[in-house]
Formats: C-alpha cells, sequence, structure tokens
C-alpha cells in the first residue's frame, strides 16, 4: 500500500504546488501594474505635480520641451466630489440600516436588507446613466456638475453603506439593548449612543470602503461630471475627478498627458491603499479600546 | 411600575413603543423618583421616538425608491425603442446607424449580450481556478506567517480602479497579446475554428483576461472566508484517518464551503458583468457579433460608455438606454441569486443575532 | 424593575459615552470641513496663461462661466484659447466628440458644441433654433505603416477602394501607379477607422463619398458609418497607436494631430492633378479658393464643403470646424444662462472668430479667410437675449 500512499502524497503536494502558482500568477498583474505607473508616472510625481493645472497637450520633439504640469484640480475635485457623495450617502445609508436592523419585524426591514444586498451589484454606469437621464428632464444646466457626480457616486455608496452597518448592528447584542431600555433610555438615544457607538468599527469600515469604491469610479462620472481643466467652481459647474482624468488623457496623443494620467493612477492607488491601511490600524485601535484592553 | 422590555415575546424588535421607566438619569425625574412620564398612557411613544423613527423611515424608504426609480427612468426612456422592436429586441442581431447614405436604423442586443456574455465567461474561466486556487492555498496550506501578507496581497488588487486595469491594459496586455499571445493561438490552436480573423490586440479575450483579474480579488475573498469558516474539528477528523492534505481540502473544507463558494463565484459573475471601464478601453468597441475570440465586440457597458451621447436619433438613444436596461435586470438577477444562496449558508446564524 | 447590568465587555460603551459622542462629532466636523474646503478653494486653480497676456482688449463681465463639448479635432484650439481668453476662467471645453457635442447641446446640457460635421435635417429638427458657425478649419491626412517605405502617394478614388475593401493588397496595380519608386510590399492592407462618433471620421468620409459613387451609394457620409472592411479604433490616439505599432495598416488623423505628433502621412491628389502633402498653407488655400457660398447661420449646413477646391496647390481634404450655439440665449441652458453668462458668450464668439485666429497656424490650424470672419460676426449679432439683441461688448473686433 506504501506505493498509493506514495501517490496521493504525491498528488497532494502537487496540488499544493498548483494552489501556490495560483498565488503567484494571481499577483503578477498587480505588481506589473504598479510597476507600470511607478515607471510612466514615477518620474512625474512631485509636490508641484500634485497642486499645479494640467499642461498644454505636447508630446516631446526635437526644439519642443513640453511642461510637466500637475494635477491639481483632480484631487481636488476627488475630495470635493467623493466628500459631498459621501454627506449624502452616509446619513441615507445609516438611517436605512438602523431602520432594517432595529425595527426588523417589520416587512420593510426585510426588504431594505435584500434591497440593500442586491443594489451593491448595481452597474456603476447604470448610476451615472440614472443620474444623467434624470438631471436631463430635471435641469439640463446642472447634469454636468460637482453636484451630479456627487448623487452619481452616493447610488453607488449608499447600498454599501448601508449593507455593511447593517450587519454591525446587527452584531450587538441583545442585551445591550433591553439593558438600555430597561434603564429608561429612550430607543433613539439607545439606537445611537449605545447601539452604532458599540458598532462604530464595523460603521466606519464600511463607510471607507463605500469611499474608497467611490474614490476610484469612473463609469458613473462620464455623464455627470463632465471634467475640467480647473479647479472647483461651485456645486453647480463641472470639476475634475483622478478617474475621470485618467480616462480623459489616457488614450491622448499627446506624450505628456499619458504620462500625466500615469502620475494620476500612481496618486490614485496610494490614496486608496493609504486610507485602506490608515483606517484598518484606527479602527483596530477603537475596537481594543472599547474592548478595554 | 410596569416592567417592560424585559419579557421574551413582546419586547423583542418591537420598536420603541414602551414607555420607559423612569431612569436614574433622566434629569426630568427629580428627587421624589415619580416622572411625569409615568402618567403618560401607556403604548404611547414619546415625541423625540416618534422623529427618531420617521427618519429612520425616511432613510429606508429612500433606498427603495432608488431602486425603483432606477428600473423606472430606465425604463421610460426606452420606451421608443420597447415600442418599435417589442421582445424582438432582445434577439436582434443587428445594430445598423442611420447615415447619409442610409437612413436605415435597426437596432438589436444580441451583439451584446453575447458580448457580455462572452467576456465574463472568459473571465469565470480563467479567473475561477485563478481565485479557488489561491483561496485554498491560502487558508489551508499556506504557513501562518504568510497566510495574512498572502491574503493582503490579493485584496489588493480589488483596491486598483478599474480606469487604471483599462490604461494598463492598453499600455500591457493589449500589445502583448497582439505579438506574442494571440499569433500563437492562430497558430496553434486554430484549428478549433476560435480564433479566426486580424489580429488587432484588443477584443473579446483581451479583455476577458482583465476581468478576470479583476474578479479574482471578489471570489477569493470570499471563498477564503467560507474556508476559514470550516470547523477545524472537519479538518482534524480527516487528518486523523490518514488524509493528505490536499485529501483533507477535498473532503473536510470544499464540501462544507461548496455554496458559499458557489455564491462567491455568482458574486463575481456579477461584479464582471457590469464592468465598464477596463472593458471599454480594451474590447474594440465594434457593434456585431464577435467571430471568433479574437475579435473586437462590444459588451452593452461599454455600448452605453460610447453610444449614449453620440446622437444618432431618438431611437438609437432609446435603445441604448434599454440595453442598459436589460444590463440591469441581468445583474440584479445574478446578485438575487449570489445573496440568496450566500444567506442560505449563514442564514442560520443570521436568525440568531437578529432576535 | 431593575435587571442586572450586562456583564458583556461593551457595557463601557455606556461609560464611555462621552468618547463615542466625540467621535459622531469628528465624523461631522470632517464633511463639513470637506464642504468649507471646498468652498474656500473654488477657483485656486485657475487656468494659467502658457501663450502669454491675451492680445486684444476683449474681456467677459466677471463671473461668466461657459461650458463648451464636442469636437476633438478643434480641441487644442479651443484649449488655447479657453487659457488666453478672459484669465482663464471663463470657458471650460471638453472634447468629447462631435457627436456628443451635438448631443450635448441639443440637450441643453453645455452651453454651446463644437462639431466637425454640421447637423443634419433630423438633428436641426430635434434641436430648432442652433446657429452653425465656423471658427476654425483643419485638414485630415492618410497614415501608415510599412516598414522601409517612405512617402507615399493616394488618391481619392484608391482611398475610396482601400476603404470600400476592392483593394486588399499593399502592391495592388493601383497603388504602384501612383508610386512607381515605392517598393510596396505583398501584403494584405489593414484597414483602420474611427470607432467613436467623429468629426474626422465625416469629413473622411465626405471626401470618399465625393470620389467614389460607390462609396457615396453603399455607405455615406457621417460621424458614424457602417464601414465595409477593417477595424475601429477609439479616437485619433487609437487610430495613431495601432497604425504606429502594426505593420501595413493604413488610417486618417487630423493634420493638427499628424504634425503635432510628428507621425508620417501621405499626400493626396487634388482636382488638378497635384500630389500634395498637407500643410498648414495648402489647407488655408483650400479654405480660400473653395468660395464658398455660405448658409444662413440658422440654414442648413450639410453641404457645405471645402473639400476638392479648385486651386493648383490646394489640399483637397480640407474642411470647416464648426460651433453651435442657440439663436436665443434665454432658456438655452436651463437655468443657469443668465444675461452674464449670455454676455460672456458672445463676447468669447466674437474674440475666438477674430483675435483667436492669431493662434491658429501655431497650433496647426487654418485662420479663417475674411468673407467667413464677416459672416460670422453677422451671424453671433444675430444671438439674442430675452428678446434684446446681445452685442459685443468689445466694440469692433480687435
Amino acid at each position: 500500500m506504501s506505493s498509493r500512499l506514495q501517490r496521493r502524497k504525491w498528488w497532494s503536494h502537487l496540488l499544493t504546488v498548483l494552489s501556490g502558482l495560483c498565488v503567484a500568477i494571481v499577483l503578477v498583474p498587480l505588481v506589473s501594474v504598479i510597476y507600470t505607473a511607478a515607471r510612466i508616472g514615477g518620474p512625474a510625481l512631485s509636490l508641484s505635480f500634485l497642486t499645479s493645472n494640467p499642461p498644454e497637450a505636447c508630446t516631446p520633439s526635437p526644439g519642443i520641451t513640453c511642461a510637466v504640469g500637475g494635477i491639481g484640480p483632480a484631487i481636488q475635485g476627488t475630495v470635493i466630489v467623493v466628500g459631498v457623495a459621501a454627506a449624502i450617502a452616509v446619513p441615507i445609508g445609516l438611517a436605512a440600516a438602523i431602520f432594517a436592523a432595529e425595527y426588523p419585524t417589520r416587512w420593510l426591514g426585510r426588504a431594505i436588507s435584500f434591497t440593500a444586498d442586491v443594489l451593491t451589484g448595481l452597474p456603476s454606469i447604470i448610476a451615472g446613466v440614472f443620474i444623467y437621464l434624470l438631471l436631463v428632464i430635471y435641469d439640463p444646466a446642472i447634469v454636468f456638475s460637482v453636484i451630479s457626480g456627487a448623487l452619481a457616486l452616493s447610488v453607488i455608496m449608499i447600498p454599501i453603506v448601508t449593507r455593511t452597518t447593517e450587519l454591525s448592528l446587527r452584531t450587538v447584542p441583545q442585551e445591550l439593548r433591553e439593558a438600555a431600555l430597561a434603564l429608561g433610555i429612550p430607543k433613539w438615544r439607545t439606537t445611537l449612543q449605545i447601539v452604532v457607538a458599540t458598532a462604530l468599527p464595523g460603521v466606519l469600515t464600511g463607510t471607507l470602503l463605500a469611499v474608497m469604491r467611490a474614490a476610484g469610479e469612473a463609469a458613473p462620472l462620464l455623464f455627470t461630471l463632465f471634467g475640467s481643466r480647473l479647479g472647483f467652481e461651485g456645486f453647480n459647474r463641472p470639476a475634475q475627478a483622478l478617474p475621470l482624468l485618467i480616462y480623459n488623457f489616457a488614450e491622448s496623443g499627446a506624450e505628456n498627458w499619458r504620462e500625466l494620467a500615469w502620475g494620476a493612477s500612481l496618486i490614485l492607488i496610494l490614496m486608496i491603499l493609504v486610507t485602506s491601511v490608515l483606517s484598518r490600524l484606527v479602527i483596530a485601535r477603537m475596537v481594543r479600546r472599547m474592548r478595554g484592553s | 411600575m410596569r416592567c417592560v422590555g424585559l419579557t421574551a415575546g413582546r419586547s423583542r424588535g418591537s420598536g420603541g413603543g414602551d414607555s420607559p421607566i423612569p431612569a436614574v438619569t433622566d434629569s426630568e425625574a427629580g428627587t421624589t423618583g415619580t416622572a411625569p412620564s409615568l402618567r403618560r398612557s401607556p403604548g404611547r411613544r414619546p415625541i423625540p421616538d416618534l422623529l427618531f423613527f420617521g427618519l429612520v423611515t425616511l432613510g429606508a424608504v429612500v433606498l427603495l425608491v432608488l431602486i425603483f426609480s432606477i428600473v423606472i427612468i430606465l425604463a421610460s426612456q426606452s420606451e421608443l425603442s420597447f415600442r418599435t422592436y417589442g421582445l424582438g429586441y432582445l434577439v436582434g442581431t443587428r445594430w445598423i446607424v442611420p447615415t447619409s447614405a442610409s437612413p436605415f436604423q435597426v437596432y438589436g442586443a444580441v451583439p451584446f449580450i453575447v458580448g457580455t456574455l462572452l467576456t465574463s465567461g472568459i473571465a469565470l474561466l480563467l479567473g475561477l481556478p485563478l481565485a479557488l486556487g489561491s483561496a485554498i492555498f491560502v487558508a489551508t496550506q499556506a504557513p501562518n506567517f504568510l497566510r495574512g501578507t498572502l491574503g493582503t496581497a490579493v485584496e489588493l488588487l480589488a483596491a486598483i480602479p478599474s480606469v487604471v486595469y483599462g490604461f494598463w491594459g492598453i499600455y500591457v496586455v493589449v500589445p502583448l497579446m497582439r505579438t506574442t499571445v494571440d499569433p500563437a493561438l492562430k497558430q496553434y490552436l486554430g484549428w478549433t475554428g476560435a480564433f479566426g480573423g486580424p489580429v488587432t490586440g484588443d477584443g473579446v479575450l483581451t479583455s476577458g483576461i482583465i476581468l478576470a483579474i479583476m474578479i479574482v480579488p471578489t471570489i477569493s475573498a470570499v471563498s477564503r472566508e467560507t474556508l476559514f469558516a470550516v470547523p477545524a474539528s472537519q479538518r482534524e477528523a480527516a487528518l486523523s484517518l490518514g488524509a493528505t492534505s490536499w485529501e483533507t481540502t477535498r473532503i473536510a473544507s470544499l464540501p462544507y464551503a461548496r455554496i458559499g463558494i458557489f455564491g462567491a463565484i455568482v458574486l463575481g459573475l456579477g461584479r464582471a458583468l457590469g464592468e465598464t471601464m477596463a472593458v471599454t478601453m480594451t474590447i474594440g468597441n465594434r457593434d456585431a457579433i464577435p467571430t471568433s475570440l479574437l475579435s473586437q465586440g462590444q459588451t452593452i457597458s461599454s455600448l452605453i460608455a460610447n453610444e449614449l451621447t453620440s446622437n444618432s436619433g431618438p431611437l438609437q438613444y432609446s435603445a441604448v438606454v434599454e440595453a442598459g436596461l436589460i444590463l440591469l435586470l441581468i445583474s440584479l438577477l445574478v446578485n438575487v441569486a449570489a445573496r440568496l444562496l450566500l444567506w442560505r449558508v449563514s442564514g442560520g446564524r443570521r436568525v440568531v443575532l437578529a432576535q | 424593575m431593575s435587571t442586572p447590568a450586562p456583564t458583556s465587555p461593551p457595557s463601557d460603551a455606556i461609560v464611555r459615552q462621552k468618547s463615542r459622542t466625540g467621535v459622531y462629532v469628528a465624523v461631522a466636523i470632517v464633511i463639513v470641513l470637506v464642504l468649507v474646503v471646498a468652498g474656500f478653494s473654488a477657483g485656486w486653480f485657475k487656468g494659467s496663461s502658457p501663450g502669454g497676456g491675451s492680445p486684444g482688449v476683449c474681456q467677459p463681465p466677471s463671473g461668466t462661466y461657459i461650458e463648451g463639448a464636442g469636437s476633438s479635432l478643434v480641441f487644442p484650439l479651443m484649449y488655447q484659447w479657453e487659457t488666453v481668453y478672459g484669465g482663464g476662467t471663463a470657458v471650460n471645453y471638453a472634447s468629447v466628440g462631435s457627436s456628443s457635442g451635438i448631443t450635448d447641446i441639443s440637450a441643453k446640457t453645455v452651453a454651446y458644441g463644437a462639431s466637425d460635421a454640421p447637423l443634419d435635417a433630423a438633428q436641426r429638427q430635434t434641436a430648432t433654433g442652433l446657429l452653425t458657425i465656423p471658427e476654425s478649419a483643419g485638414g485630415v491626412v492618410p497614415i501608415y505603416n510599412l516598414p522601409g517605405v517612405g512617402a507615399l502617394d493616394f488618391n481619392g478614388t484608391v482611398l475610396a477602394n482601400i476603404y470600400l475593401g476592392t483593394i486588399t493588397q499593399w502592391n495592388d496595380p493601383a497603388l504602384v501607379a501612383l508610386n512607381p519608386k515605392a517598393s510596396l510590399p505583398d501584403q494584405p492592407i489593414q484597414v483602420v477607422w474611427r470607432s467613436d462618433g467623429s468629426g474626422t471620421s465625416f469629413i473622411w468620409t465626405s471626401y470618399l463619398s465625393l470620389e467614389s459613387p460607390t462609396w457615396a451609394q453603399n455607405v455615406g457620409k457621417g460621424t458614424e458609418v457602417n464601414w465595409p472592411v477593417g477595424t475601429g479604433q477609439a479616437k485619433n490616439a487609437g487610430v495613431s497607436a495601432y497604425v504606429g505599432e502594426t505593420p501595413y495598416t493604413i488610417g486618417y488623423v487630423d493634420l493638427n494631430y499628424a504634425l503635432t505628433d510628428a507621425i508620417q502621412y501621405g499626400s493626396v491628389e487634388n482636382p488638378s492633378g497635384t500630389f500634395v502633402l498637407a500643410n498648414v498653407t495648402n489647407t488655408a488655400t483650400a479654405l480660400t479658393d473653395a468660395h464658398l457660398t455660405l448658409p444662413t447661420a440658422g440654414g442648413d449646413w450639410y453641404n457645405v464643403s471645402a473639400l476638392n477646391s479648385p486651386g493648383s496647390g490646394d489640399y483637397p481634404i480640407t474642411s470647416l470646424t464648426y460651433v453651435l450655439v442657440y439663436q436665443n440665449l434665454s432658456g438655452a441652458y436651463g437655468s443657469s444662462m443668465g444675461m452674464t453668462d449670455a454676455q460672456g458668450l458672445v463676447d468669447f464668439l466674437y474674440w475666438a472668430v477674430t483675435t483667436g485666429q492669431s493662434y491658429s497656424t501655431q497650433l496647426f490650424y487654418v485662420p479663417l479667410p475674411a468673407y467667413i470672419v464677416t459672416a460670422d460676426e453677422a451671424s453671433i449679432g444675430s444671438i439674442t437675449y430675452n428678446g434684446a439683441s446681445v452685442p459685443n461688448s468689445c466694440g469692433a473686433s480687435v
């Protein structure tokens, strides 16, 4: 029987190696993307890159040097549009999640849960098309504006916030609520100051997940934000955002614009990574403090 | 004084309808302990609670209104196309826009449904084994010190925005396909008939490959969680019976995790169906049914990105919106299926937590 | 009535109420901060003036903000204009392609559209009241990738046949006859066209329709057509990148694009029999020699064409490019077209067709000949707001 055992062991080793190979293969594109971004966009990075306007389109050739310029308006635009989207999405998502978690016997609560789950799979371009169609009817002048882009992003964010918040709220033990109510604390204070407070790490994780997702989306902004050379000029004016800038400049003929787009890609990836790492650290600290360690 | 809020049946999830016993911390109570609230008739909610309930309900209603309005607006703007073609739109195989030489126009969704299904199918075909292999490796085989790092590394794939994947696709993948992979496929696998046509580097296969990379973190993360959730006792039992490590995984972990993994796959499919930017930048944007894997094609989302504002008349506009409606319905269906599957896995746990 | 306090660890939460409230306040502050930063930073990134100070005295009223969208052919020139005009903050133009530009102006989601393709009958019916105002002109050139082969000559018939698919090999007798000294390879021609709705495609297909009755009948002209053969690439960049990297391909791009990026392109035979390699001079003479009869601004411009102009040195594939703007600006941009913006738009248009033309040559565009400028000024002069005409606040053109 030892040959059979040998065969089984060999088979097991083979499959371990194969699955390890899977991991290695999967990591190749990751390395390639970051390497490409660093190679082409890296040299352009500097403080002025982060604060200047985009340059004129040009391709270097004998006698022509190209300005480097920067992505200042795009960074500003991303922060503002995502910020406004969060300001819209977080209260709505929180409210819906509280409804689903704290008043769950109502059929509406279950419907909310299910709807939020399903909406997280909404194709992001449909979110943009929805807002575009809506605003074309309502007021064509703000179809291309910060508020329009923020609305489109919030359509993406609301289900994520709702779903993760609801899951976190559900992990809070029921005894906590009952004890609070028994002590006479009104339902609204119980919910906000005890239940949500206890579930805060999860709620914040969900919010940050939604923010990071929205920061990287270009499809909802195609028909709503318009893109702009200038920075923020008002909520009813168009603006630029990093993913949209990358899309606009990626297929440009001008070499300096393509390098700009890679620099912007690098910055965008860094922003998302840093937010992810920082948020994990901060939330872990919060959880530790709450556990009273 | 009534003791409320403590009994099992009544208080559980019944909302804020119980009049509170005056709390020691309640400033209204004064020193004597008899609170004004006692004089309220039982069952009436205090105003702040009602207000809170109202606000919270508003948020819930907004969410429901959102999904309905999306469907309604898309449906209303695709009315012209629906009236013109009816259900025939779903089987229409041609997409011809009017030009000055021929004002003839006909629209049908089949080229884009095929494009969407092909790219998503390729993505699943290529991404699924990679994702499962990675999940199995990280969950069962990797040494402990590597587990967290590898898991995080795979999740980093999800942190890269779609438009960056598309950009990278244009710079790295398309030239690679055009110069190396596509000609090789034509040469060695051309006999299958699936690799005919000119080699352009972009096309259905290329976007399928990039999509595969993008859905790996989705499938892998959920599969990994499901595999982790397998009780250690199962694996220990298999090991104690003399199973090798792979056999342990096969016998003990996978059956347990099967439904969850399936749900993860459907989730990944849902993501692939709706993906726009990376596909638009690498699929070639040709409005016809792809005749080979190397053909350029068009998915529904790339169709919308390219042609929503291309102004070829109101019929074309409503046809594009109708395609979007179809995409919406397909994605919603796929996601509903995925959630139902995943809910089944954790259904038991969910109920305990909620009540 | 009293239950023992819950013993699970999170009971600390009640004791730590204050810090929890602090977190809520912090989150609220962050959100408010974003909005405040937005308010303060509005206008931080004002357009710079890479071209130096703006010549002429025309400046828009302060607070003007105009959005335009459309043609990518004219984008580099528009970009130059918008960074120079009015301190760089008055105009914002998005290069989304001629077709999308027409959609946007028809839907009134922008203040003006720009398109290389004039409105066809259906589009004029959808968006009534639009004025067509040529603001610049450019050429379209054929590009190709033939290793070891230098400059090539083409004529319209051959180009049409290549794009129809009736000429399939590079060493086809028709091509050899045009280029006897070139060693054309025995390779199939890979045809490339613009997959997005493009004014450049409109110009190219208009030229092919002129040169080939078969093309005119079977394919026709338009921003999007049903191309008989070949593959599509998006934007000038896509076409040029693809042609640049793939041997034996042929495509077409805007002249200013080819010159800016130093791409090799071929000569095209004009009606006088000369093979012309396009440049700013011979496209300019083409425009003048075309002696265009311009319709009224609100009329039908679909058949206005500077193609195949009669001059002996003219480049045959030259075309105007147009700004589309509503004649009556009240309500022409949802609620956002106020009197200031209307005034600003009119001033910008005057400036663009007069002073702005001085930027054309350096960017490889054709400056408008005097008779077109005069017609434009009259068209712009017909723009009204709330029933009253909007005069050029710059006075006479500088």
